[in-house]
């Protein structure tokens, strides 16, 4: 090709060579265009490949999936028969008790749980979690958010985790320790407040971050809610959050909940909330983290008031080794307690303190130790004590670091 | 009157209304400004005194987001372990994947190093390829390109201004390459190790050899066992070059200096990683300065 266009350049000028230098300039120019549409073409030609891909074929379109399995070894000086029924007075009876993580001594497999998520079209994006247990299939959450909302709003519809509190979003495999925080226990019990229904966001459009937040709920909750007629549930909360330079962060909140109950009375509840961060570095930070939650429980010819907290502080050392205590406690539990004569209720308290390693991100290796007061096992109060090794690992699509 | 007004005031708002562009990293950032300047308010989300793949999630980043007009994003899953929840919760329709201001950077660029094969059993490899390649000062022109396509697009009134200065600073951009690369030529024969392969598109531009890297996998904590692997592959092959970037451990890299006499060179992996590294020049002089010394 580049000897072509030369020699016939050549050709081209000996048969004018009478001709004069305007027209021989001119000539040159149109062979120097002709050359480039040519080259052009063949670069278009040769980048451009023919479709392979199999005919009908949908793979490029599946859902990110994430598999999740959590497992422990627990040593706990408890029976697991007599366990499996503890009451945290006031709170749960040995009837309700439902426990989902971790109920035995010896080996437990938690779940195995499948995320999935996928962008539907421009308008909407598609979660759900289908939450494994021996026996067990649950739709953890299952719900979709908008994307192309206007002033900073988005909704999420479907079956979620409420955005109440710092806590009750986040999944079992995202929080610090492998028991739930025993205010949230106590006032939602192991599922944490979730139900389907309509949550609306607004983020406001400031340099600092605020977001108010609204949901509709139906209001399932047994532990605070469960009246079952209608949609009972209104949750609302105020979320802002500050930076001291670029290591320090803050995020704190209000929240409060209001539903019927399944004595059709009203229960309210308030929480607030407050998480600090100092990161170190890239991989070392110090987390510290509390809730206090009120509840108001109306009854028939009675009021429930209770509340509690829990503070931890979590220190990641670097990728692979983080420790961190936690104090649950119960502070007011001004409620019926003459199923409970003779024990004593007083002082509903627990005591946390973990080691993880993370060989790897995505897996995790916890060891625990927990000194447990809240809980009464075969009419009397016990403190327990145990010891828990837990696994857990999140194969597949790449999940977000939690803040 | 009341439309001179209305015609003043939108002439006021037009003036003023600059577009608020957040970029994930530093790099971008300082292209953004020297092709938008005084029509684009920039945001970095993510400081690079940090690991890149590890920018903490922080709640005031979504105040952030909620108020951009235009995300410019590295990709090839550089952001994948933070910016995806963020980007979900920050309620801006503007700026969602697919959306008229979003920028995936990573989609002009020729990646290197594609896996043949994906698993993590390779520690955290990226399928698209190694996402590092801003590194390069060769990259910059095609990501000023994408840049400037994307103001004009998305800020059509001030397209002109956009056009003009690319020119200006391409034109710039080219004269500090061809010195660039007269100078570099003199580090061709250099053979480096590196902590993590950040640095592979400027090695191969200039064609320096990198042997291995300090963390026996992407994303993986160096073992006692590879780093004495290294360390006699280093005296065999007469390496004398340690890369090491900022945020990374850097206990491995002296023990490796100490076995082999080798010069450790701390490298900005981003604009602002370093003290010398704020502009874009000083940040690939500053690599090429750490490499070659």
């Amino acid at each position: 090709m580049t000897k072509i266009i030369p020699l016939s350049m050549l050709f081209t000028l000996s048969l004018m060579a009478d001709a004069t230098l305007e027209s021989i300039q001119k000539e040159l120019e149109t062979q120097k265009q002709k050359t480039a549409t040519l080259e052009s073409q063949v670069k278009a030609l040769s980048s451009a490949s023919t479709n392979q891909s199999a005919s009908f074929s949908q793979n490029a379109y599946l859902p990110d999936i994430a598999f999740i399995l959590d497992m422990s070894a627990v040593t706990r000086d408890v029976n697991n028969s007599a366990y499996n029924k503890y009451a945290i007075p006031g709170f749960m009876d040995s009837t309700d008790t439902e426990i989902l993580f971790n109920p035995n001594r010896g080996f437990n497999l938690n779940y195995a749980e499948v995320a999935l998520h996928s962008t539907v079209n421009p308008y909407f994006d598609a979660f759900a979690v289908f939450h494994l247990q021996n026996n067990v299939f649950e739709i953890e959450e299952a719900y979709v958010i908008t994307r192309a909302l206007p002033m900073g709003l988005r909704v999420k519809a479907g079956k979620f985790r409420s955005n109440f509190g710092r806590l009750n979003k986040k999944h079992h495999h995202s929080w610090h320790f492998d028991s739930q925080a025993l205010i949230y226990e106590a006032l939602f019990g192991p599922d944490s407040l979730k139900d389907p229904g309509l949550q609306l966001q607004w983020i406001a459009p400031t340099d600092t971050y605020l977001m108010l937040g609204l949901e509709v709920m139906q209001g399932n909750n047994a532990q605070s809610f469960g009246y079952s007629e209608n949609a009972n549930l209104l949750v609302t909360y105020l979320k802002s959050s500050i930076d001291i330079g670029e290591n320090i962060s803050m995020l704190g909140g209000v929240s409060y909940a209001k539903g019927k109950n399944a004595s059709a009375n009203q229960t309210d509840i308030y929480g607030i909330d407050f998480t600090l961060r100092n990161q170190f570095d890239s991989y070392s930070s110090l987390i510290w983290q509390s809730e206090y939650l009120q509840r108001e429980k109306h009854l028939d010819t009675s009021t429930d008031k209770q509340d509690g907290f829990y503070s931890e502080l979590i220190y990641e050392y670097n990728n692979n080794y983080s420790g961190g205590v936690r104090y649950d406690s119960i502070t007011k539990n001004e409620t019926d307690l003459s199923a409970y004569s003779g024990v004593d209720t007083d002082n509903l308290n627990r005591y946390t303190v973990m080691f993880e390693y993370k060989p790897f991100e995505m897996s995790r290796l916890r060891l625990s130790y927990t000194y447990d007061r809240s809980k009464i096992i075969s009419d009397e109060r016990r403190s327990i004590n145990e010891v828990m090794l837990s696994l857990n690992i999140a194969a597949g699509a790449h999940s977000a670091h939690d803040y | 009157m009341k439309k001179i007004i209305l015609s003043l005031m939108l002439g006021v708002s037009v003036l003023f209304a600059n577009i608020n562009v957040d970029t994930t990293y530093s790099t971008f950032g300082a292209i953004v400004k020297r092709i938008g300047t005084e029509h684009v308010n920039v945001t970095v989300l993510g400081s690079s005194k940090y690991d890149p793949h590890f920018i903490v999630p922080k709640p005031s980043l979504l105040a952030k987001l909620r108020r951009a007009d235009l995300l410019i994003i590295n990709g090839g899953g550089l952001e994948i372990g933070w910016l995806p929840p963020l980007l979900r919760s920050a309620n801006n329709a503007k700026i969602q994947n697919g959306a008229k201001g979003f920028l995936d950077i990573s989609h002009f660029i020729p990646m290197i190093d594609v896996p043949v094969s994906v698993s993590r059993a390779f520690g955290d490899v990226h399928a698209q390829g190694n996402p590092h390649y801003s590194t390069d000062p060769h990259q910059v022109p095609i990501i000023a390109k994408a840049i400037l396509n994307k103001l004009k697009q998305i800020d059509t009134h001030n397209a002109s201004d956009y056009d003009k200065n690319y020119q200006i600073f391409i034109k710039e951009w080219q004269t500090y390459l061809t010195l660039f690369d007269t100078k570099m030529q003199e580090c061709s024969t250099k053979k480096v190790v590196q902590y993590h392969e950040l640095f592979n598109y400027f090695l191969n531009r200039y064609n320096i050899k990198s042997y291995g890297n300090i963390e026996p996998l992407p994303g993986v904590a160096p073992s006692s066992r590879h780093t004495i692997e290294l360390i006699r592959m280093m005296q065999k092959e007469g390496i004398r070059t340690v890369l090491q970037d900022v945020y990374h451990e850097k206990k491995s890299a002296a023990f490796i200096a100490d076995k082999t006499g080798a010069r450790v060179a701390t490298l900005p992996h981003d604009l602002g990683a370093l003290k010398e590294s704020d502009t874009l020049e000083s940040f690939y002089n500053t690599i090429a300065k750490q490499i070659c010394h």
